[in-house]
């Protein structure tokens, strides 16, 4: 019994709330002593203020959308994806035939004299 | 261990002494609610074994989630989880209940008479005669008859002394609610236990 009642039937019901407590049997004691001994031995989960648990939480969030702004940049910025060369492009739509005649457009090439010269 | 001791540093040592303090101040404060807890929960289960189990389980949940929190926090936050496993008990037991009603429905059964229930005025009271050793039985009858809130808030209130923060804070309720259980829990048991005489 803790606190002071102001009426003398609440002060005289605490104290047999109180005797009934202090009577236990010594069964129910030991029980008692062993649910408390085995609370204390399990591990504990570290207590962080809620300010801080708050605080981690905005911080981690800011550092996902850091994260997440900065592939974004670099996906805007990347460079785009370089296009196939003329010189091979002008091969992509020839057929075998031109492969076969390679050696007739060399031996042209080489039989025609330049405008030039 | 004392070698151990020895070849701490200060700090280690000064961590290791906190620890200790530690773990011997959350098993004074479990040592000296343990008793008014089980007496608490036997009133709602009104069995001392389902009450054991409850406390038990109440340790380990409060040890493990609120050990690390400071002894000051540590009153109204073992109620809490007390309280809670009080709930839990209760809605299991009512489900239970249900099934059970279902199963054994016997239509002959006697109502209960609400006349019958009623306190007989011109019986004396059970605290008026407190030398024989009826009014602990009576007390117990007439707090395990009361609501659970009503209960909850008159033993955390008035029997463990939390002021009526803490107590809003152990019940997960407003102030303004401990106020109106505890009005009607003394109603209740002056009205039980006779005391108007």
């Amino acid at each position: 019994m803790k606190n002071g009642p102001e009426e003398p039937w609440i002060g005289r019901t605490l104290a047999l709330l109180d005797r009934s407590a202090d009577d236990l049997d010594a069964a129910t004691l030991s029980r008692l002593r062993r649910a408390r001994h085995a609370a204390l031995e399990q591990p504990r989960v570290a207590w962080r203020p809620g300010w801080l648990l708050g605080g981690g939480f905005a911080g981690a969030a800011l550092a996902l959308a850091l994260a997440f702004g900065s592939a974004g940049r670099q996906a805007l910025q990347a460079p785009p994806r370089l296009a196939p060369a003329p010189a091979a492009e002008a091969f992509v739509d020839d057929g075998p035939e031109f492969y076969e005649d390679l050696d007739f457009y060399a031996w042209l090439d080489a039989a025609q004299p330049s405008p030039h010269d | 261990m004392l070698a151990d001791r020895c070849l701490m540093t200060g700090p280690e040592r000064l961590s290791a002494a906190t620890a200790v303090d530690d773990e011997q101040a959350i098993e004074r404060f479990l040592r000296d609610v343990e008793r008014r807890a089980l007496r608490m929960a036997e009133f709602a289960t009104r069995q001392r074994e389902e009450a054991l189990d409850l406390v038990q389980d109440a340790m380990f949940a409060f040890v493990r989630r609120y050990g690390a929190r400071t002894p000051q926090e540590w009153p109204p936050l073992f109620w809490r989880v007390l309280d809670s496993r009080i709930h839990d008990w209760h809605r299991r037991r009512r489900v239970r209940g249900r099934w059970l009603a279902w199963l054994e429905r016997d239509e002959d059964a006697p109502a209960d008479d609400p006349i019958l229930a009623l306190a007989d005025p011109a019986e004396p009271g059970p605290l008026a005669r407190l030398a024989d050793g009826e009014a602990a039985a009576a007390l117990d009858a007439a707090l395990a008859d009361l609501p659970l809130r009503q209960r909850q808030a008159f033993l955390l209130r008035l029997w463990e002394g939390l002021d009526v923060t803490a107590t809003a804070r152990a019940m997960r309720c407003s102030e303004g609610s401990v106020k109106t259980h505890l009005s009607r829990a003394l109603v209740n048991l002056r009205s039980r236990l006779g005391a108007h005489r």
